[in-house]
């Protein structure tokens, strides 16, 4: 399967895991630090992120400069979204919906 | 953490992480278990996937960091965490030595019943001496 860009940018979370779609999903309306953070993603998509996963795909996203980590308060640290993480999601989400109403229309059509 | 056992599990594993990343994330992950085990989260399987982050986190390559190191590394990290459960394995109660089942027996034995396994410590109840000279057979 190729890869699709049709000029709204490159999908660059196409690779980077569901957990970190869903971090940024999370933060999109505001920084969380992370217990929040997982609370928010079992409530918003049913999924328990274990706390290593978690780890792993915040310093993911902040090496690739979606995130970044805000100064500490009390032990925690809160993490917000990046104006480029905000464009990625969007281009990540497109490309999602893209997908589903194609896959909605095959369905239809095979009259399944 | 109120359970220190649970504590020392978390802790075990956090340990295994790179210093790099304990340093800027250690404290932060021991509240974040201390967090979800009060929401009873089993502090077993919190443990395991900080396990799984550090093998992640080791086995990720970064820029300066040759493969060698990165296997030494992962050697150490595991002989730790054997050590911290041996640690955690030794404050558990003395368990009996001698096992209750018997090794099976040799293949000329003919099934045991319950009478024979009655019969299976002498009267006097002192063990017999056995010879085992070259070619001996295991009685049964």
């Amino acid at each position: 399967m190729g890869k699709r860009d049709d000029g709204a940018g490159q999908d660059i979370l196409r690779r980077v895991g569901e957990a970190s779609v869903l971090i940024l999903i999370s933060l999109a309306d505001g920084p969380k630090h992370g217990y929040s953070l997982i609370q928010d993603i079992k409530e918003l998509a049913g999924v328990e992120l274990g706390p290593g996963t978690l780890y792993g795909a915040l310093d993911r996203l902040e090496r690739l400069a979606l995130i970044e980590s805000l100064p500490a308060e009390d032990r925690r640290h809160p993490y917000r979204i990046t104006a480029p993480g905000a464009a990625a999601l969007r281009v990540h989400l497109d490309s999602l919906e893209r997908v589903s109403a194609a896959g909605r229309l095959r369905l239809q059509l095979g009259g399944i | 953490m109120n359970d220190p056992r649970a504590s020392r599990l978390v802790e075990a594993a956090l340990r295994c992480y790179p210093a790099r990343w304990r340093r800027r994330h250690a404290d932060e992950a021991a509240e974040l278990a201390t967090l979800l085990i009060r929401d009873g989260t089993p502090a077993r399987s919190i443990a395991w996937s900080y396990l799984v982050g550090a093998a992640r986190e080791w086995l990720t390559p970064r820029p300066g960091r040759r493969l060698s190191a990165v296997a030494c590394a992962l050697l150490v990290a595991v002989c730790s965490l054997g050590v911290s459960v041996a640690l955690l394995a030794s404050t558990q109660p003395a368990r009996a030595v001698v096992s209750p089942s018997r090794p099976p027996a040799p293949a000329h034995c003919p099934p045991r019943s319950a009478s024979h396994a009655a019969d299976a410590v002498p009267a006097t109840g002192h063990p017999q001496p056995v010879n085992r000279g070259p070619g001996h057979v295991r009685p049964c």
